[in-house]
């Protein structure tokens, strides 16, 4: 491959991974052989090290908020390259990124049978769809918060001459939005599992990192091996604190009010659509819904959530506090946030500790023949040919914006 | 030792259904809501083993542990050939509603909506022409329903995000945008103005976004018939409304226009004046469902999304900062964070008062604190013919209300039109809680009052 000869030498000289926060200063490339083959130890070093990896047991919030150069997981690796994987299946492909299960090339012992998913963007989709801004953020936040029990860990990112890679554990599991079609809706304490992982990632991202996630969905949400959630795609994410954001962005059906009036929006907006996903898991289908995407704004902002009588009292108390129009006095968003959702009844035979720990069982634990099935995964055209070139004056302009990688 | 949860569930569940059937036989009726539970639970059962036996995998395999009610011996008992039975059965959710026959056919109003729409140009995806009806659907269906009443033909398929470019008001500080205006006469101005009134991107507009708004409307002569003014499956940028002439509207089954003389596809409807087309570009990037095509020589007025979504951003930003602003300067809620003003700010209701209206009344119990947004008030008090106080833009008043319930000590009236910020008690304390708990963090003797009183409220 051409491009990996001009990645090698576009990309080796930067293996001071303690200054990878700071966007990197390039100097020249190196040009000798010794260099290049203390290039080639310190990648094999590195895919040991994250062959090594494993989630064990969760972080704790404060372990999280560590530097991402100490924590060995999350952070831009300045040496690994797309040869270092090999790519063995498609897991899925959204709007403007195709995610690969692989496998390490050339592994050490005992590392041959660790896989991961590698989301591969390329860098002209990105810029053509006007996502920088949005996968800059993705990157930075996943860093931010690896090692969380029900977030996706991205272990290492990194990029070469056209594309962005972000290396992240796999979740054989599959999407909840796959079991939750097969089995048209979760019963109740399926429902209570899942939405109270789903509580505990929100508490995090909103009260300890300031991030609004943007775009819950069951889509989004996979299943690890242990039966646990993973949150994935962090495209949306963005750390808000307390300004306010204006820029639309999420899935029709689970946009909140003030981002379609755009009237700005902060972490609000996962509260409502935790309501919406919590009526879908309940109901098997969103409660706005029409062919014509404008009508279902209007019921958005409209807000009536109807219910079905068959529905238990306490799940649509639940469900009518998050999706209040009135940000003012959206159950998440009022005085207790997260807290008040979790003392919620619908929520009472939970164990909110136990169940960060990893300790309480979920309904669903996948039937897997070894680490790398992907029997949960639907099937996905391969990737069309001839795509546009990332050129010269491209790279000119855009290149400094993925330093973050 | 308490029930559970599972059983509780069903025993209210059963509770609501006696209340409702009042049945004379409560034995028979009690074993048949048992009995039909027992089955629609299995029927889900069976339906997820079925689904996912076509993938050999997932569900079937799953293991769902003791709490799960279908969990422990699902195929006890089962059988296979009352399968296809009891998946209609679960279709229909019998689930604790053998009295659905009874609800309101109301339910069926939206899903009714969507069919007289069917073939018609409102049903295609993306896409909808108003002609200037009226909004005929706005009685609301009783809160509860069955799920019959849902459409039944919702889109199971995984759903794509959408975004629009990012928008910054920050830095319209520094480069001072201002919407483009384009004068119109007054004529034009009121048929703009019924045009979009059924819209409910505008119908929340204050008049001030209005008036922007209707003025960044721009002119587009459309000069001759078989102009397509917007092209299926093309990347939508502008919203338009039609001032003079005639369109029609085509859809292509393949998603998108295509060359030859059938490209355009079928014509599905049109529009003329007064009407508009192409919300939903309003919104983010999405492709044309539509193709639009003049019909004579015709007139359009158009907005594209960056403007429209610029008016509503840099007004809310603008306002946000102010009232910021303002609760700064209230020494009440000076301990407040921040991200708490920011909180009070977003909850922040605006109220317009015309000259002469009393906003609060002497001996009045206060409910709610106002911030003076515009215009000009004076205050009064019994037994002094004249005013005691005056208020201009960013005084407050009424602000002990948040504390106590202690009656108003003076009146205030507006003496121009006012336009007033405010927020009541309860919804201050929804929000950060008891506002004695927030003075006391400044100084906890300040107040000395009723140390009953919670001194939680750390907020975050
Ligand atoms: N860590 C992972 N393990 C297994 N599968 C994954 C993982 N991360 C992502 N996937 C699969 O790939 C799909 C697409 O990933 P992702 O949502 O991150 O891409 P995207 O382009 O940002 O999508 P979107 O269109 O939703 O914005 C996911 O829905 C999921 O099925
Ligand atoms: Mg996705």
């Amino acid at each position: 491959m051409a491009t990996a000869v001009v990645h090698k030498l576009l990309h080796h000289d930067r293996s001071n991974r303690e200054s990878s926060s700071q966007p990197n200063q390039s100097s020249p490339p190196a040009q000798n052989d010794q260099d290049m083959a203390a290039m080639d130890r310190d990648r094999d070093e590195e895919k040991h090290m994250l062959a090594q990896w494993e989630v064990k047991r969760p972080l704790s919030p404060a372990q999280i908020a560590v530097d991402t150069n100490q924590k060995m997981v999350g952070h831009s690796s300045r040496v690994l390259r797309q040869e270092d994987f090999e790519l063995i299946k498609t897991l899925g492909t959204g709007t403007f990124a195709r995610v690969w299960l692989v496998r390490l090339t050339n592994p050490k012992d005992g590392d041959q049978n660790k896989v991961f998913a590698l989301k591969i963007l390329r860098k002209v989709d990105v810029i053509r769809l006007k996502q920088v801004e949005h996968v800059r953020n993705e990157r930075n936040v996943l860093a931010a918060v690896a090692g969380h029990p029900f977030i996706t860990t991205m272990v290492a990112s990194f990029q070469d001459t056209d594309s962005l890679y972000m290396l992240l554990d796999y979740c054989p599991g599959g999407e909840v939005f796959s079991y939750l079609r097969r089995a048209r809706r979760f019963n109740e304490p399926t429902s209570q599992f899942y939405a109270a992982e789903i509580v505990l990632i929100l508490e995090f991202l909103h009260e300890k990192e300031g991030v609004a996630y943007r775009d819950l969905k069951p889509e989004n949400i996979l299943i690890d091996a242990e039966g646990h959630l993973k949150l994935v795609d962090f495209g949306f994410a963005k750390k808000v604190d307390n300004r306010e954001t204006y820029t639309l962005c999420g899935t029709p059906e689970y946009l909140a009010p003030e981002v379609i009036r755009n009237t700005g929006h902060g972490c609000a907006v996962d509260w409502w659509a935790f309501g919406i996903l919590v009526y879908e898991f309940l109901v098997g289908q969103p409660p706005f819904w029409d062919q014509n995407p404008m009508k279902i704004y209007e019921q958005i902002v409209e807000g009536r959530v109807r219910y079905p009588s068959a529905m238990s009292p306490d799940a649509r108390d639940l469900i009518s506090g998050l999706c209040t129009v009135d940000t003012s006095k959206r159950l998440g968003n009022i005085k207790g946030g997260a807290g008040a959702v979790k003392a919620h009844s619908w929520f009472r035979n939970i164990d909110w500790d136990a169940l960060y720990h990893r300790k309480v069982q979920g309904p669903i634990v996948p039937h897997l023949r070894g680490p790398a099935d992907t029997r949960n995964f639907d099937e996905y055209e391969p990737e069309p040919e001839g795509r546009e070139e990332y050129g010269p004056e491209m790279r000119e302009r855009w290149d400094d914006c993925f330093t973050d990688f | 030792m308490s029930l559970p949860p599972d059983y509780s569930n069903e025993i209210s569940a059963l509770n609501r259904e006696i209340l409702k059937a009042q049945p004379s036989d409560v034995l028979q009726f009690c074993a048949n809501f048992f009995l039909r539970r027992l089955e629609s639970q299995r029927a889900e059962f069976l339906l997820s083993q079925q689904h996912s036996s076509q993938k050999g995998g997932g569900m079937a395999e799953s293991t769902f542990p003791g709490n799960n009610p279908f969990g422990t011996s699902p195929s006890s008992g089962i059988i296979t050939s009352g399968m296809h039975r009891l998946e209609e059965e679960e279709e229909n959710d019998t689930i604790a509603s053998p009295t659905a026959s009874s609800f309101p056919r109301t339910n069926m109003e939206n899903s009714q909506a969507n069919k007289s729409g069917e073939g018609s140009f409102g049903n295609f995806g993306g896409f909808q022409a108003s002609t200037n009806r009226s909004q005929g659907l706005k009685s609301q269906p009783p809160s509860a329903m069955d799920s019959q009443s849902f459409p039944s033909n919702y889109n199971m398929n995984r759903r794509t995000s959408v975004s629009a470019e990012s928008l910054n008001p920050t830095s319209s500080l520094h480069d001072n945008w201002t919407p483009p205006y384009h004068q119109k006469t007054s004529e034009q101005q009121a048929r703009l103005r019924a045009a979009v009134s059924g819209n409910f991107l505008f119908s929340h507009l204050d008049d001030e976004q209005s008036a922007q708004v209707l003025g960044a409307l721009q002119e587009k002569p459309i000069p001759t018939k078989g102009i397509k003014v917007i092209q299926q499956g093309d990347v939508g940028d502008y919203f338009y409304v039609v001032e003079n002439g005639a369109f029609d509207i085509f859809v292509n089954k393949s998603g998108k226009l295509e060359a030859g003389p059938d490209g355009l596809g079928t014509k599905v409807g049109s529009v003329g004046p007064g009407g508009s087309f192409g919300e939903l570009a309003l919104m983010y990037n999405a492709p044309r469902a539509a193709t639009v095509t003049s019909t004579e020589p015709s007139t359009l007025w158009a907005l594209d999304r960056v403007t429209f979504r610029r008016i509503l951003m840099d007004s809310a930003f603008q306002r946000r900062r102010m009232y910021e602003g303002f609760l700064e300067e209230v020494p009440l809620l000076s301990s407040l964070t921040p991200y708490e003003r920011s909180k009070i700010a977003d909850a922040l209701e605006t109220r317009k008062f015309p000259a002469g209206t009393t906003i609060i009344k002497e001996g009045d119990v206060g409910e709610s604190f106002f911030i003076l947004e515009s215009g000009e008030a004076e205050v009064y008090k019994r037994g002094i013919d004249k005013a005691v106080n005056r208020y201009k833009k960013g005084d407050y008043f009424g602000e002990l209300a948040l504390l106590n319930d202690a009656p108003r000590a003076a009146s205030v009236i507006s003496t121009t039109e006012v336009k007033v910020a405010t927020l009541g008690k309860d919804g201050f304390q929804r929000l950060l809680g008891p506002v004695e708990g927030i003075m006391r963090r400044n100084d906890p003797s300040k107040l000395g009052m009723d140390d009953g009183v919670d001194p939680l409220a750390k907020g975050r």
